[in-house]
């Protein structure tokens, strides 16, 4: 056991000096496109052709790009025509309009600022919404240092993290799971299978996102955001910082 | 006559009476086609009992006036044989001469046909509450079939709030605990019972398909780039290896190759993707004996994985990089070079992550004889991967089916006895370890050129399957495509669902704080068998 | 005539009207006199034992005198005053709920002989606990082995109900054997039936004599007090009897044994050897955790509380055989604390095991099942029922402030002075007995989470459940009654110790230290010389006087002093305990109340990872809860597999698996079989000698002829 313990000192600090410092490794993110202005329309119009979920809109010579619905096929980036320029930043999480508007003030929490419980569904997911919410245990991302915790069941839990589209199977534990929480709740939805369906849906068995079901609170996007962005959307979500673009 | 050959003559011979079909579409993949009747069981048994080929997967197609069932058998030699076996029912006929009471590993494919085009198999025990929950779907819907409507939810459709488990066990005071849909803390949802009197498990019946998103479905009539898109992320956490499946089918029937560089850095990225996948792995194990520091060693490694993988493919779970013909981009060899230093820190890492745990008694405690599946028991459950490996089935599609480039690393198979927690643990660190070798080595000597072959003739009703060794074992992709070149049926047969078939036997008979550790060394993923 | 002889004079009486009137009276209006009989003559129990136990002269009393069988002289000392009005205080409540819990067989079985025959029992206990002769106690013995067979076998259309009261009979007639013997050794003693020249010849009684009247006793008396290894009656007669028959079996005829064992055992004929106590100590230990073992495994409630008996029954016969050893070492003060104890514990049993049966017998007759895996969820239904059932569940549990707390408390500490014996061999069996009682505390938790979590709380395992309503108002309120004495005893020791130490005087004769274990915190200084000045400076400077003036009584505090070395060896304060605890439980009440004005109480669903619903059949059952209990003491339990069937409905395919156990009690094991098994041998060679031929009959003449030849050439 002490040997554990040496080989864990030994291994030093390895944490990310985010928030404090932008984290600059490479690889922490997959990154976005970039709204991108091209030679001419046409241009633009086939750039914009190559995106399979219509993230990216053309209007005219200029390519917007709706970062919700992006699932970084790179087919805009790696193609032997025009490219989208890229960015490889991860402050993607956003608060929905739904969530600011009428009868629901934002007012973020204060009882949130000090520590969060976490209670993860996963709704359908690929697999990599959650493997990324994983990694923040990870001692590169360290959440327990931010007051934020993992918890296995919804009595505990003040933010509930949805990944996935929401399977049809999904649809009631999610629902009861967020029945089971205690008031004040938020919801974050993360990835872009939980904001819109993604590749997945909607269809006749999975949903077009978490918003169907449930209030969201959060949006992060990104398939899957990386651990990074789902730090950044727990910041939000806590009131540590506002939202990204909005 | 090669013995690939006698085997094809041997089953001409022996159903002389019957007019199978039997072709040789390339030197290893032999087809046969039986027409109706029963004749195609009598095949897989003797396949599988007599001749030792493992079954690998059905495929059920709605083919006009047909049921169209494929069979789809290897074996271990080397160089191996895939063979093919199809019959068709007609669709008047009720029922379909089942396989499963033969040949146990077909049992779950099965159940899901019966599920997904609502055809009953003559002679299986157990069909019904599988891929659409009994509590949740009444009777008669299957959205396999070419009628359904899949866009739409349907909403009106008479849920079971009374549902009760199916139990076996008949004890008094017995019960069912349960565990999920939502479980633990980073948990994919699965509903196990574990039937007990308290302490031991007695039998422990995982019920899945709460992510079921019908991707077989949603693919249909997509284009090739289209279903791409869903073969790669159905499962993120071997998107490589199922994309890798995906088009080496669509190679075959556009009858392309991908050029020699791409078809290097696909091993590489291959190999990669199954070093970070098996750290992962090794990071649940020694989180479900809460292990805490170990954990965190695990997990650093695996971070330091994802990040190296989006530093030279772009997108950390490798998103974008297979397509037919190659991949879309070209990684730089300086990247290349980096990545091959970079894992020797990370090879030095785990190797000693793995003596620690090695000599950490509280640890080896929980894991050996702890979980254990026989060889046997593997064998008729068709196990793959890591997990049959552990039980002494050497089996590897790199070594036994060399593809895309395979033939050109010597892929060592480890593999253990004892098919206990401790042997899955040490043959996950072992293929870790063989993977940064294998990458290490394609790094080294990367043949220079294209990473793309452009496929001149888009393959039209043509079909292919394609199979590769993924992280948890063989992962099988079936494809049709129609007259325009639209798929027409998509079939997976991912790892995890053949190896959750056979996770209860690795739970039962153990207590039920063992049943977590299990179910970690097991590294299973929903994602991929719910699909 | 003093006021406790009238008191009992008139309880007799009572009776005699009480079983007239019921054999005259119709039988619509049976129940109803049974609760007021029944608990009119628990009360007058109640009053004529406290009558003397609060220092009344005790009952000597002359009714008349037939030549030749001596006088019908009634006695009552402070010690039978004590085990009267335990009796009483069983008899009081179970009568009233038995006036609801009998109509259950209007029309099915006599509620008259029900009537008569625990009228005819609560006579013979009384004659047996106010006797001072030797016949008289047997002949009250004998009345409490009949009637309460009579009452087991109520139920007698019922095969199971006929053979388990059988077998209560025979093994009590067994015990009544082993005692009419020992008596006789007595009586042959001191040439009289009398107690006080019993008493008077004890002294000349040679060794040998008092081992057999020692053994005798002891496992004569035993048997109906349901020790190991003479126990197994008792569980299978509480789950054959009536709820409240085994109520009153369970609160009263137990004590019995306990009576017979103390009174000649510690008063008759005091053991005066070490060795004894010791087997008295080692038996109640070994009882006490052979008894909770099987308590923790069985799903019947009844069989449950009946093997829970046979472990409080151990506690209590363990504090004797530790009052015994020290009494025999010449540690009066410390006999006289292990006394004490015990007939706390004794008290407490009597009263929650009383109030759980009578709980068990409402879950039974609202429910239809005892079965712990068909049970749950009843507090939901059954609210009250289920207060009155925890109170005697923490009690039994030994949870302050409830009063099983405080008695094994205080047998706990008694064992511990076992370090200030001489002998190491003794020693050491008080550390095993110790170490029994111990595990045998925390397993009666296990045991009693186990029913009442399984029997109250959870989801309802059987439809049947579901449609289970409260009890009628009289019989919830007959489980009130001990349910609060329950409580009173755990919260008010001082006041009971020393009432428990008068009965205890004619055990233990020389001293009353057990008194000393309430020091006088209340007196007024200065300190009458029996604490030192600074003693009680120091612990009125923690608050020991809190209530002085208020309250009456020496104190609250329980104390025992060591001597001038060691001032405090043992302490508790359970009355200051309380208060404290309902002071910061009724603050943080008031605390949060305010706190949290706008808080609102939300009602969810129990969390179940999310399914549609959660059937019974996927939450735990009782057999489940114990089975690590079940699993880890497998060598105790030996059970044997009788059904172990795999089906596959195909190959690897698996189909039903049927399993099934089945367990002899280890004492059947261990002892009963062994001894029938020898029995039956012997009688079987005896059986050969009969060959029928005259030429063996006289080869065994002339044999025994020669032998006695031999014999007086010799002498």
């Amino acid at each position: 056991m002490a040997g554990w313990f040496l080989k864990g000192v030994a291994l030093g600090v390895k944490t990310t000096k985010y928030p404090r410092r932008a984290e600059q490794a490479p690889g922490v993110s997959p990154g976005l496109p970039r709204p991108t202005r091209f030679l001419d329309a046409a241009q633009a119009q086939e750039v914009a052709s190559r995106c399979p979920t219509g993230a990216l809109s053309a209007s005219g010579s200029e390519v917007a790009v709706d970062a919700r619905k992006c699932i970084h096929c790179y087919r805009c980036l790696r193609s032997d025509g025009a490219a989208m320029s890229w960015s490889d930043d991860y402050d993607w999480a956003d608060v929905p309009e739904s969530a600011t508007g009428q009868g629901r003030p934002l007012g973020f929490e204060p009882r949130f600022r000090r520590s969060v419980n976490i209670l993860v569904v996963d709704a359908g997911d690929c697999g990599a919404c959650l493997n990324e919410i994983a990694q923040l245990a990870a001692p590169q991302y360290n959440l327990h240092r931010l007051g934020f915790f993992l918890t296995p069941t919804p009595r505990h839990a003040d933010l509930l993290m949805v990944v996935g589209p929401v399977t049809d199977a999904m649809r009631y534990p999610l629902l009861a799971a967020y029945e089971a929480m205690p008031e004040p709740k938020r919801v974050m939805a993360v990835g872009t299978c939980a904001l819109g369906g993604s590749v997945f849906g909607p269809s006749f068995i999975a949903g077009g996102g978490v918003a169907e079901l449930l209030p969201v609170d959060v949006e992060v996007p990104g398939n899957p955001p990386p651990p990074l962005a789902i730090l950044h959307a727990l910041r939000v979500v806590s009131g540590q910082i506002r939202g990204a673009r909005r | 006559m090669t013995p690939r050959e006698l085997i094809a003559t041997e089953i001409r011979s022996r159903w002389s009476e019957f007019p199978l079909t039997v072709e040789w579409p390339a030197p290893d993949r032999l087809r046969i086609d039986v027409g109706e009747g029963s004749t195609a069981v009598d095949i897989a048994e003797w396949l599988v009992d007599e001749r030792g080929f493992v079954f690998a997967g059905m495929a059920v197609r709605e083919h006009r006036r047909y049921w169209r069932i494929h069979y789809l058998f290897y074996d271990h030699g080397i160089p191996g044989l895939w063979i093919q076996v199809s019959s068709d029912t007609s669709r008047e006929q009720p029922l379909i001469p089942s396989l499963a009471s033969r040949v146990h590993a077909a049992d779950w494919h099965e159940r899901e046909a019966e599920d997904h085009f609502g055809i009953l198999f003559e002679g299986h025990p157990r069909l019904g509450d599988f891929v659409l929950h009994d509590e949740e779907w009444p009777e008669g819907i299957s959205p396999m079939r070419k009628s359904f409507d899949a866009s739409e939810r349907i909403l009106s459709r008479g849920t079971r709030p009374d549902w009760s488990p199916r139990r076996i066990l008949q004890e008094p005071g017995a019960f069912a605990m349960t565990v999920g849909p939502i479980y633990g803390g980073l948990s994919e949802p699965v509903h196990f019972l574990l039937e007990t009197t308290g302490e031991n498990v007695v039998r422990a019946f995982p019920r899945l398909f709460f992510k079921y998103r019908a991707i077989e479905k949603r693919a249909e009539g997509l284009d090739v780039n289209g279903a791409l898109l869903l073969a790669e992320r159905f499962s993120a956490t071997t998107a490589f290896a199922s994309s890798f499946a995906f088009c080496q089918a669509v190679e075959t029937m556009a009858d392309i190759e991908a050029p020699p560089r791409a078809r290097t850095l696909r091993v590489l990225l291959a190999e990669l993707e199954r070093l970070r996948r098996h750290v992962g792995s090794i990071r649940g194990i020694c989180g479900s004996t809460a292990l805490a520091v170990a954990e965190s060693r695990a997990g650093y490694l695996e971070e330091e994985l994802l990040r190296l993988s989006g530093e030279i493919g772009g997108h950390r779970y490798l998103f974008g990089l297979n397509v037919p013909g190659g991949l879309a981009a070209d990684l730089a060899d300086g990247a290349c070079r980096l990545l091959a230093e970079r894992l020797a820190e990370i090879e030095h890492a785990l190797a000693s992550l793995r003596r620690m745990l090695g000599t950490t008694s509280s640890f080896l405690d929980r894991l050996e004889e702890v979980g254990v599946v026989t060889s046997e028991e593997a064998g008729y459950h068709g196990l793959v991967g890591p997990v049959a490996r552990a039980s002494n089935i050497v089996c590897d599609l790199r070594a036994a089916h060399p593809y895309s480039g395979y033939e050109r690393f010597a892929v060592a198979v480890p593999h253990e006895e004892e098919g206990d927690g401790y042997a899955r643990l040490r043959v996950l660190f072992d293929e870790a370890l063989e993977s940064a070798r294998i990458i290490r080595s394609a790094a080294r000597d990367l043949p220079s050129g294209a990473v793309r072959t452009p496929i001149e003739r888009a393959p039209r009703n043509a079909w292919a399957f394609g199979a590769v060794e993924a992280p948890g074992g063989a992962s099988i992709h079936w494809l049709w495509l129609d007259e325009e070149g639209r798929v027409e049926r998509y079939r997976i047969v991912p790892p995890s669902f053949v190896n959750w078939h056979g996770f209860h036997l690795a739970a039962e008979g153990f207590a039920f704080q063992d049943f977590p550790i299990i179910l970690s060394t097991f590294a299973l993923s929903v994602a991929e068998s719910d699909r | 005539m003093s006021l406790a002889d009238g008191l009992l004079v008139l309880f007799f009486a009572f009776l005699g009207v009480a079983i007239i009137v019921t054999l005259v009276s119709s039988g619509r209006s049976g129940p109803l006199l049974m609760a007021l009989f029944g608990a009119a003559s628990g009360a007058l129990l109640v009053a004529a034992g406290a009558v003397i136990l609060a220092g009344g002269r005790p009952v000597d009393l002359s009714l008349w005198s037939i030549p030749g069988l001596g006088a019908l002289h009634l006695a009552l000392d402070p010690l039978s005053a004590l085990f009267l009005i335990v009796a009483g205080l069983v008899f009081l409540p179970v009568s009233i709920f038995s006036a609801g819990y009998a109509r259950r067989y209007e029309g099915r079985y006599s509620l008259k002989a029900m009537a008569v025959n625990s009228y005819a029992l609560f006579a013979s206990i009384a004659l047996l606990l106010s006797t001072d002769s030797l016949l008289l106690f047997l002949l009250a013995w004998e009345g409490v082995a009949l009637f309460s067979y009579l009452l087991v076998n109520f139920e007698h259309d019922h095969a199971p109900t006929r053979s388990a009261a059988y077998l209560f009979l025979v093994m009590a007639e067994a015990g009544t054997a082993a005692v009419v013997v020992a008596f006789m050794l007595l009586a042959n003693g001191a040439h009289s039936f009398d107690f006080a020249e019993i008493r008077a010849a004890a002294s000349s009684a040679g060794p040998g004599i008092r081992w057999a009247v020692f053994l005798l006793s002891f496992f004569g008396f035993g048997v109906k007090a349901g020790i190991v290894p003479v126990n197994a009656w008792l569980p299978r007669a509480h789950p054959a009897a009536p709820a409240n028959v085994s109520a009153i079996m369970s609160g009263t005829v137990l004590n019995m044994g306990l009576y017979g064992i103390l009174r000649t055992n510690g008063d008759l004929l005091p053991l005066t050897q070490v060795a004894p106590g010791v087997i008295v100590l080692l038996v109640g230990a070994l009882s006490a955790i052979v008894g909770i073992l099987y308590a923790t495994t069985a799903n019947d409630l009844k069989t449950m509380l009946a093997h829970s008996s046979i472990e409080n029954i151990g506690i209590v016969v363990a504090g004797f055989g530790g009052a015994f050893v020290f009494a025999a070492s010449g540690r009066g003060d410390l006999a006289a604390i292990l006394v004490t104890a015990a007939l706390y514990h004794m008290t407490n049993h009597s009263l929650y095991k009383s109030l759980l049966f009578m709980g068990a017998g409402s879950v039974d007759e609202a429910v239809g099942t005892r079965d712990l895996d068909r049970l749950g969820g009843l507090a939901r239904w059954m609210p009250l029922t289920s207060i009155f059932f925890l109170a005697g569940a923490l009690s039994i549990a030994a949870i302050p402030p409830f009063n099983g707390f405080v008695s094994e408390w205080l047998t706990f500490q008694g064992i511990l002075r076992s370090a200030e014996l001489a002998s190491r061999a003794v020693q050491v069996a008080f550390v095993l007995a110790g170490a029994c009682l111990a595990l045998t505390a925390a397993l009666a938790i296990t045991c009693f989470v186990k029913a009442f979590a399984m029997g109250f709380l959870g989801v309802a395992r059987s439809p049947e459940v579901r449609r289970a309503r409260e009890r009628p108002l009289i019989t919830v309120f007959s489980l009130g009654i001990p349910a609060a004495l329950c409580l009173l005893l755990g919260i008010l020791p001082t006041y009971v110790i020393p009432a428990l130490d008068r009965a205890a005087r004619p055990v233990v004769v020389e001293t009353s230290s057990a008194v000393e274990l309430v020091p006088p915190f209340f007196a007024p200084p200065p300190y009458s010389g029996e604490l030192p000045e600074g003693f009680v400076r120091d612990f009125h400077d923690i608050g020991a006087q809190v209530g002085q003036g208020l309250l009456p009584g020496r104190g609250l505090v329980v104390l025992h002093r060591g001597g001038p070395d060691r001032h405090v060896v043992f302490a508790m304060a359970p009355s200051y305990m309380i208060l404290l605890l309902v002071l910061l439980g009724g603050g943080t009440y008031v605390v949060v109340r305010v706190a949290s004005r706008s808080r609102s109480l939300r009602r969810a669903r129990q969390w179940d990872g999310g399914l549609h619903r959660l059937p019974h059949e996927l939450t735990y059952t009782a057999t489940g809860f114990s089975n690590p209990v079940r699993v880890i003491f497998r060598g105790i339990f030996r059970p044997r597999t009788i059904e172990d069937l795999h089906e596959t409905m195909s190959e690897h395919f698996r189909g039903p698996i049927r399993r099934q156990y089945e367990e002899v009690h280890v004492v059947t094991r261990l002892f009963v079989k062994p001894l029938t098994r020898s029995a039956r041998w012997l009688s079987d060679n005896l059986a050969r000698m009969h060959s029928g031929k005259i030429n063996t009959y006289v080869g065994y003449v002339l044999i025994t002829l020669a032998v006695f030849v031999v014999l007086a050439w010799f002498t």
